[in-house]
């Protein structure tokens, strides 16, 4: 049976066993294991707080969050400040989460489909949080490993990474004083901690290095207040790519209200934009036979040649070089 | 750095500059610096007006239910995504995605109350009368009622009925009468039928609510779907950061999801692969005979 009688199997493909696994007896059955909430029949539990008790004596949303995420009732000014960041936070004009919602919005979806999708435009540069909280980690980290002055320790991480569209500083907010009004609110409302005066160190180093002018910019600000309110970086990142969600659904009804939909097969591309080989004709399949052959690499030389033309294929994945990371590394 | 956006679009929402950002005529970071809250933030986003107090508190209250709902399509969609361990968002994603026309349809339900009330204002009929007319159409086409009924809070949404109730004391106009008209007349018809009670859900409480707020369907649908994020995020974080990747692990005390004992196939037995030479004719006989078609799904 082709391949499946190689001797080189280890094992004998045709004797092994067909049918389902029957049910595990020896270990307990399947549940769904949580430590945030549950639920039974007459009422539905958060962290311990039954969710109906706590709207009814004035908690709202921005209180379930910190319920939800860190199992407390927040100070009041903790509340206030959160929701100071997520009125910042809920719309940002045609940016990516809007811009995906109503390309999703043009295929006739449901509404659910596109705010959904706009969640995904959150990454390692835009909204990155996780990508931020590991960033200003590492820097808190390695200044209790090495015992040096903090500034010092900011400024050996900025230099390597002033680039890095994880950093929060960049120039993007020069004109616009909405990051640094946000930071002189924690401030004033007591609620920074060691994130806001780290960011404070690393706009400064940024400042230092950086030919251009750059400033603290809404990750920086955003991720810096989120933090010092004790959200981890995967919160933040989960609750302020939801909090744009909601502007996202407007984007889909504005785009359902105002455009047509796009069928399948509508769209042009224009020639002028392809940079591609030039037309050309289709071989024969007899044809392909002398044409066509195998890139194959007999040794490691071989292959970095290879590696480097392939590289010259845009849109193949090949000059993507990145490093994949597991959410559950450790700092 | 390119700064323009992706594709053209004319939009009455907001616009960008270097200096600010502004949603419906308001600079946002005034609002924040003003006090606003994020459900003041909704109104104007969606109804481009500042909403009275009582109704900002009115959407607090049903924000704040709304988000948490332990283990439902959402948060059960959330941890399995996380289960491969992608980026959070994907996960998050995937959990807004779950709503549809059984979990949480509430721009269905919107729609519906719109389409009977209209046909109230055409048909000279009211509200209580036209309620009626809903649940007998809806049964007697053998549809479900949208807004009544919840799996597994049998006896009732523990959030339903005191939505209603804080629902009332803020407004109470045509979208709360039409609703408990169906609320009633849909239990009196199973009485009469001799089914059980059947109480009223999160979707027949708190999508009317947000409809006399003056959320349209799809806004109101979203407020509630969106929500439901935050908690799908937090259930995705506990299961990337306390459970074991892939829900697989035989090493767990306990069964996980996706142990292979917890497959339980019904479909044709086991059969052998046909060889290529056997192929057209196998093909053909298995198509005439047409025992596929009980499969095909």
């Amino acid at each position: 049976m082709g391949n499946l009688d190689d001797p080189r199997l280890n094992y004998n493909y045709r004797t092994r066993e067909h049918g389902t696994v029957p049910m595990d007896e020896e270990r307990a059955r399947f549940q769904w294991v949580s430590e945030v909430a549950y639920k039974n029949v007459h009422r539905i539990v958060s962290r311990g707080y039954d969710t109906t008790e706590l709207v009814e004596k004035g908690y709202g949303l921005t209180d379930v969050l910190f319920i939800d995420f860190q199992a407390r009732i927040p100070l009041a000014e903790e509340n206030e400040m959160l929701n100071y960041v997520m009125v910042v936070m809920l719309e940002d004009g045609l940016s990516s989460p809007a811009n995906i919602s109503r390309i999703v919005a043009g295929g006739k979806t449901l509404m659910t489909q596109a705010a959904g999708s706009s969640i995904l435009a959150f990454g390692h540069a835009y909204g990155a949080y996780q990508t931020f909280g590991k960033l200003m980690d590492g820097i808190l980290a390695r200044q209790a490993k090495e015992g040096k002055p903090l500034a010092e320790v900011v400024e050996a991480v900025v230099r390597e990474q002033l680039n890095d569209p994880a950093l929060g500083v960049s120039g993007l907010m020069l004109k616009d004083p909405a990051a640094k009004r946000m930071i002189a609110r924690a401030e004033k409302l007591g609620v920074a901690g060691k994130y806001i005066p780290l960011m404070k160190e690393v706009v400064k180093a940024a400042q230092k290095f950086s030919e251009a002018p750059v400033d603290i910019d809404l990750l920086g600000a955003t991720g810096a207040a989120m933090f010092d309110l004790g959200f981890t970086p995967e919160a933040t990142w989960g609750i302020l790519a939801v909090t744009r969600a909601f502007a996202a659904g407007a984007h889909y009804c504005e785009e359902v209200e105002c455009e047509e939909p796009v069928r399948l097969g509508q769209t042009l591309t224009p020639k002028e934009w392809y940079e591609g080989p030039e037309d050309r004709p289709v071989p024969t399949l007899e044809e392909r036979k002398k044409v066509a052959k195998a890139m194959e690499a007999q040794t490691p030389e071989e292959w970095k040649q290879i590696f480097l033309e392939r590289q010259k294929i845009k849109g193949s994945g090949w000059a993507i070089v990145e490093e994949i990371d597991d959410p559950r590394r450790k700092i | 750095m390119d700064r323009q956006p992706l594709f053209k679009r004319k939009t009455a929402i907001s616009y960008k500059t270097e200096e600010k950002t502004v949603v419906r005529g308001y600079n946002v970071s005034d609002l924040a610096e003003a006090g606003y809250t994020f459900y003041d933030m909704l109104f104007i986003l969606f109804q481009n007006r500042i909403p009275a107090e009582n109704e900002a508190d009115m959407l607090r209250y049903e924000t704040g239910e709304f988000l948490e709902h332990s283990m439902s399509p959402s948060a059960a969609s959330a941890i399995a995504v996380i289960g491969g361990r992608p980026n959070l968002p994907a996960a998050v994603a995937a959990a807004v995605m779950t709503f549809g026309s059984a979990h949480g349809p509430g721009a269905a339900h919107g729609y519906m109350m719109h389409k009977y009330i209209e046909r109230a204002r055409v048909e000279g009929k009211t509200l209580e009368e036209m309620g009626k007319i809903l649940v007998d159409e809806y049964m007697d086409a053998g549809l479900a009622v949208m807004g009544m009924g919840q799996p597994q809070h049998l006896d009732g949404d523990p959030r339903a009925e005191p939505t209603h109730i804080k629902h009332e004391q803020v407004c109470s106009v045509v979208y709360l009468a039409l609703q408990r008209s169906i609320e009633k007349h849909f239990n009196e018809r199973r009485k009469k039928e001799g089914k059980a009670y059947v109480a009223v859900n999160m979707i027949g409480a708190g999508n009317t609510a947000l409809a006399e707020l003056g959320f349209s369907p799809n806004a109101a649908w979203c407020i509630g779907c969106v929500c439901r994020g935050f908690s799908c995020a937090a259930h995705a974080v506990y299961s990337m950061k306390k459970g074991r990747a892939w829900a697989a692990s035989k090493r767990e005390p306990m069964v996980q999801m996706l142990d292979l004992s917890m497959i339980n196939y019904k479909g044709p037995a086991d059969r052998e692969v046909p060889s290529q030479a056997e192929r057209q004719q196998y093909a053909r006989k298995q198509k005439e005979e047409g025992e596929y078609k009980k499969w095909v799904i």
